[in-house]
């Protein structure tokens, strides 16, 4: 009864028509961001922080939180019709949907993409309404070798589990993490590598880093090498489902919900992993196998765009509950959050509770909101298909500089901007992840703070971490997360001998 | 080795890992080691990272050596890289950080726009750079940078710099 009576509290301040307004404005830019190559949520929300200084906070998360749920939306129009994702979360729609719109299907893979992003967002929603209190709860009996235990869990699943090479992947999370050590020490206040920079006194911004990664080395990457690469656009059909594409749906769109929303929760970093399972399992129960990789099954578009939402809004839990971020947006909404001097955690229910309660009713309404920008307007959207990319990545970089000169007003950020693009640039032609260089230097000052008061806590003793049941809880999922896929990959590779012997 | 110029490559990327492994070490010999009751001060996490990045870049090294780095994605696009563009391009973004406190936003901005605009159409082969076109690119740059100006400015108060003090240009 109580959390009911919070969520009508929520709804009350969400439904103001200033917040109405600032949910609205967040959707419609969120789908655009998501529509629009070279854009993502994350730089979305990265440019815009400056007006933290600003928006009452509230107005300002709704804000934001449209943005990173609007991308979603948008995402899967622009990998439909293009076939370039908007966003990583879309890979996997990009495949089915733009095979489907190839066969002059577009309206269908859009209206199942549309509607199951509003059904997995809509029980994602009802999901964390539901769990989110209890977590944090729980976070409450929490105490620094845990948090460290769970932060070395997001660093391993980030580094090892994403992308095609553990080695790679581990290096990008170690050059987050040196990024992390610029600045001031968080606990002696000691300074660390600044080389008598002033500039560098406070570290680098992650605003600053995620802008720069994103979509400066985005622009750089277009000018460099994909001149001469053309697109073409697939044609667009009736936004319309048959009844046969609706009984095909919906349980594609629970499973797909089911396989998001526990991915989102975990440190496991982002939408990829729950994306390419739900199309694997689709796959696999589909009664037309024929249609995948063909003519394109509405399955490998329904399911996996859901378990992408899904995946979204569950990684609000520990972004609200534990202040762990597990993607990239949700490291830049940490940032804003710290913005307004709040360090989101098991405490944030009880100090912010109208905060949290008007965010968690601002999904439900964005939700509604986004259902109908993107199922009767989608023809705006496309029209910004329209944009020639010279133009649209050179105004990229004026929003670039508002957003990263608007941080700190120093010239100097804007030099380190562009070296930072470059770095992404290098990164993106040696196939480097990027999300673990975020997530190294979001989490790596907040981790080592927490190792080094756990150690306190142990007076100098390491073996702190295993004599507390849920820190050596946590240090066996990390060591199964490291070493069970490796064994795996032996076994298979042991027995494909054995077979050829 | 030294004949696959994409292995030549990755040899450069570890040798960058690995000379920002020393450079982390040397930065972390002038960190003190206080380290209180918890037995590790400030200077242990720089250690560690400085240690960990040695060795990824040792690895990417014996993987260069054995075949190239493991499990590559074929890039993007195998053109070559266009390097008048990205010159064009890096112009107008290093001139924005050099001049945006001096000629103000939109006009600092304005100028970013032109060049990026010029190196990104060019790369795409686009190869009109007549005055004409470079009015239209300024003045379309000029469009979005005035009413963002405007906008983060006067409706938002961040402190973006201006060439006159009126906060409208």
């Amino acid at each position: 009864m109580e959390l009911w009576n919070q969520l009508m509290g929520g709804f009350a301040t969400a439904g103001t028509p200033v917040n109405l307004m600032w949910a609205f404005i967040g959707c419609a830019l969120g789908t655009a961001v998501g529509v629009l190559p070279g854009i993502g949520p994350a730089v979305a929300v990265a440019m815009l922080l400056p007006i933290t200084s600003q928006v009452d906070m509230t107005a300002s998360m709704i804000f934001f939180a449209g943005i990173y749920y609007g991308a979603m939306y948008g995402g899967s129009t622009t990998s439909i019709l293009l076939n370039t994702p908007g966003e990583t979360g879309s890979m996997v729609t990009a495949m089915e949907g733009n095979k489907m719109a190839k066969n002059g299907r577009a309206g269908a893979a859009l209206a199942t993409a549309a509607i199951g992003s509003f059904v997995a967002g809509t029980i994602a929603t009802i999901l964390v309404t539901l769990f989110a209190p209890v977590m944090a709860n729980f976070a409450v009996t929490l105490g620094p070798p845990e948090y460290f235990c769970l932060m070395l869990l997001a660093f391993t699943t980030v580094s090892s589990v994403l992308g095609k090479s553990t080695l790679r992947g581990l290096t990008a999370l170690f050059v987050g993490l040196a990024a992390g050590l610029i600045g001031m020490d968080q606990i002696t206040g000691q300074v660390r590598y600044t080389g008598g920079v002033t500039e560098l006194m406070d570290g680098i911004e992650i605003v600053l880093v995620a802008v720069g990664l994103f979509a400066v080395a985005e622009a750089l990457h277009a000018v460099l090498f994909e001149g001469s690469t053309k697109e073409s656009q697939n044609p667009m059909s009736q936004v319309h489902m048959s009844r046969g594409e609706w009984r095909r749906s919906w349980p594609a769109w629970l499973r797909g919900t089911l396989l998001g929303f526990p991915f989102g929760t975990i440190p496991a970093g982002g939408t990829e992993i729950p994306t390419y399972l739900s199309y694997g399992l689709e796959r696999k129960l589909s009664k037309h196998p024929e249609e995948f990789g063909t003519t394109g099954a509405i399955e490998g578009v329904a399911g996996p765009e859901a378990a992408n939402n899904a995946a979204v809004t569950g990684t609000l839990v520990p972004l609200l509950t534990l202040g762990i971020p597990t993607s990239t947006t949700a490291a830049i909404l940490l940032g804003a959050f710290q913005n307004y001097g709040i360090q989101p955690g098991p405490q944030l229910f009880e100090t912010s509770s109208t905060l949290v309660w008007a965010l968690i009713a601002s999904l439900y309404i964005g939700n509604v909101m986004l259902l109908i920008l993107n199922l009767p307007m989608v023809g705006l959207w496309v029209k910004l298909l329209k944009i020639p990319k010279p133009q649209l990545y050179a105004g990229i970089l004026i929003f670039a500089t508002v957003g990263v000169y608007g941080m700190r007003q120093s010239s100097f950020d804007l030099v380190l901007l562009y070296g930072i693009g470059v770095l992404g640039v290098v990164m993106r032609r040696f196939d480097v992840p990027t999300a673990p260089v975020i997530v190294g230097m979001i989490l790596g000052p907040l981790a080592e703070a927490q190792m080094r008061n756990a150690l306190s806590i142990g007076e100098g003793r390491w073996s702190i971490f295993v004599e507390r049941p849920m820190s050596l809880t946590l240090l066996g999922v990390v060591l199964t997360v490291l070493l069970v896929p490796r064994l795996l990959a032996h076994l298979e590779k042991k027995r494909g001998k054995s077979i050829y012997s | 080795m030294a004949r696959d110029p994409a292995r030549l490559r990755q040899a450069w990327l570890a040798l960058g890992v690995l000379a920002l492994a020393i450079a982390l070490a040397v930065g972390a010999v002038s960190i003190p080691s206080d380290a209180g009751y918890a037995g590790v001060g400030p200077n242990f996490l720089p250690w560690l990272v400085s240690a960990v990045l040695g060795v990824c870049g040792l690895c990417m090294l014996w993987e260069v050596r054995t075949g190239g780095f493991r499990g590559m994605l074929p890039p993007d696009s195998d053109q070559p890289a266009y390097v008048p563009g990205f010159v064009w391009l890096s112009a107008g973004m290093l001139l924005n950080a050099a001049l945006l406190t001096s000629i103000g936003f939109i006009l600092s901005c304005t100028l970013c726009y032109a060049f990026a605009v010029r190196g990104l159409r060019n790369a795409e082969g686009g190869l009109d750079n007549s005055p004409r076109r470079w009015l239209i690119d300024a003045l379309t740059g000029a469009a979005i940078a005035a009413p963002v100006y405007w906008m983060f400015g006067k409706l938002l108060a961040i402190n973006l710099p201006g060439l006159t003090a009126s906060g409208w240009l």
